[in-house]
């Protein structure tokens, strides 16, 4: 027997139509499905495509999962394995992190993590300039290379939006005069950036696991 | 020494078979949508009583009116690609030789370069004569499939045997700098050796008795691994030589292509971030002319006036299910 699937959606309607744009196989089967698919492979796809609205970027990095997680968990890891952002100190605000990104002068960049182990992700809540309302979300996820994989390691799969405040910067008065950079100037090099970053972070991490160290390093602790 | 492609010569048999033809057979077939096997709106059937030999010959005219006969006569090396051998023991290779009236020192059958056979037939001619084996080679590509094993009573019925197309080319390759094969590069993807298959229904071996006819084993799955390898092998062999020739993809002045489909055309020039414009083909004239696409689509861009003295025209294909692909650039000097 069925399950009541879209029921709901059926009575609210009032028809057995399908929705516009659902494709679920009783009503696209796969001869009508299919050449939705082939026609959606293709050789290479726009970068805007691939990276304007979400920015994604994943990689397997041979280090335990847990451990990965312990360090990516603790703010003060940004220091090592990002690009450009340095000098982390806390604030008043507990939880709170003060650091600069060099990539824009005199730039200050806040920084709250939410780590989750059940669910084994670390969120970094930042912004540039003000720590009242972090709205650049940099959402990462360590999955036990194990299950997905079958081999020993962690999976890290990280993922950006593209925040209306990337285009508009909703705080001016907060930023240091006459910097000629915004943030969201570098949406487009987000992709490649991160994917820059996320090798630093496998190249830190698996040197460390390769050569006995802890993951995380004794001055975070 | 330099080689070159110095020109090319093409034949299509008889009359342009219209898609109304197969329509009136079509049956229902899982596959009949899928945009792989869109049926072009003509193509060409080798006639019942024509063989890959007389195709050849054919397709040769075009060169002897051009060349002379003893051109053809002094031909070096003989590379052919014949579809479906006439004789399956044994390629077409010394039978065209001789029809040809050539007596080359060199005959070779190439079997595995499938679509991409010029772009095989043009490195192998390309590394003979520069290695001093001839002054001339004639390479020759019989399509001959669509007329034949796709126009079986049960077969022409199915969804694939709407999109192939014959035909036949020659293209004549010499030392000289007249036309210069800038480079070549051709992969075999032995992996997926042996994904294409030819079944018939209840099984047998193709050429063993039984009542079903043969046709290509086509899945709903295959499909879509082979579309992922070909979307992926074309443009990577063809940067390959763009970046060995260091011409940006973008920047050549033509791309002909194998046209299994036109899903596949799209896909490449996107790949290499050609227009339409710039990337010539046939397939609503012709179809699928496999391994005679690209030479059959180069005539006619010479032919068209497409191809200009000094553009660099790309040529690039994949073979059967992914198991070879093949590009080769050539700087185009003119047909006289």
């Amino acid at each position: 027997m069925s399950l009541p699937a879209l029921d709901d959606i059926t009575a609210h309607r009032g028809t057995a139509d399908p929705l516009e744009d659902l494709v679920r196989i009783e009503t696209s089967p796969r001869e009508k499905a299919t050449p939705i698919i082939a026609d959606m492979m293709r050789s290479v796809y726009p970068h805007d495509q691939v990276f304007g609205e979400f920015c994604t970027v994943n990689s397997f990095i041979d280090c335990p999962p847990d451990e990965l997680f312990d360090y990516l968990s603790d703010t003060r890891c940004l220091e090592e394995w990002t690009y450009s952002l340095r000098g982390f100190t806390p604030t008043e605000e507990p939880g709170l992190w003060l650091a600069y990104d060099r990539l824009g002068s005199e730039t200050k960049i806040f920084t709250r993590t939410h780590a989750n182990r059940a669910a084994m992700t670390v969120d970094y809540h930042c912004a540039w300039d003000q720590g009242k309302h972090l709205w650049m979300i940099y959402l990462m996820r360590v999955v036990d290379a194990q299950l997905v994989f079958d081999k020993p390691g962690s999976v890290v799969l990280w993922t950006n939006c593209h925040h209306p405040f990337y285009d508009d910067n909703p705080y001016p008065e907060a930023a240091p005069p006459k910097r000629p950079v915004w943030v969201g100037d570098f949406w487009d090099m987000f992709g490649a950036g991160h994917l820059l970053e996320l090798k630093n972070l496998k190249a830190i991490a698996e040197y460390r696991h390769h050569n006995g160290l802890p993951v995380t390093p004794a001055w975070m602790i | 020494m330099t080689v070159s492609l110095i020109d090319v010569s093409t034949y299509l048999p008889g009359e342009p078979v219209s898609a109304d033809y197969y329509a009136q057979f079509a049956d229902s077939d899982d596959l009949r949508e899928n945009p792989m096997f869109r049926p072009p709106k003509f193509r060409y059937h080798v006639a019942e009583d024509e063989s890959a030999i007389d195709m050849i010959e054919r397709a040769t005219a075009g060169l002897v009116e051009r060349h002379g006969q003893e051109t053809i006569a002094n031909i070096d090396v003989l590379i052919t690609h014949t579809q479906m051998p006439d004789v399956p023991f044994y390629g077409g290779g010394g039978g065209m030789a001789h029809r040809l009236g050539m007596k080359p020192s060199w005959v070779l059958d190439l079997h595995n370069g499938g679509c991409a056979a010029f772009l095989l037939g043009l490195k192998v001619a390309r590394n003979l004569l520069s290695s001093g084996e001839g002054k001339t080679a004639l390479i020759a590509v019989a399509q001959n499939a669509a007329g034949q094993i796709f126009d079986q009573p049960t077969v022409r019925r199915k969804a694939q045997s709407s999109v192939p197309g014959d035909g036949a080319a020659v293209g004549l390759v010499t030392l000289s700098d007249k036309s210069p094969i800038l480079d070549v590069e051709c992969r075999t993807y032995g992996q997926f050796a042996g994904d294409m298959t030819v079944v018939a229904d209840p099984p047998r071996k193709w050429w063993g008795p039984g009542t079903g006819e043969g046709y290509i084993g086509f899945t709903e799955s295959k499909i879509t691994k082979v579309l992922a390898r070909g979307n992926r092998q074309v443009p990577e062999v063809s940067q390959v030589v763009c970046d060995r020739i260091g011409v940006k993809s973008s920047d050549l002045d033509l791309l002909i292509t194998n046209q299994p489909n036109r899903v596949f055309l799209r896909n490449w020039r996107e790949a290499l971030e050609l227009s339409e414009e710039r990337h010539l083909d046939t397939f609503d004239d012709c179809g699928n002319l496999f391994g005679a696409g690209v030479p059959i689509n180069l005539d006619r861009a010479i032919t068209e006036g497409r191809l200009k003295n000094g553009d660099v025209v790309m040529m690039a294909a994949f073979a059967h299910a992914g198991d070879f692909a093949g590009a080769a650039a050539v700087k185009w000097g003119g047909r006289d």
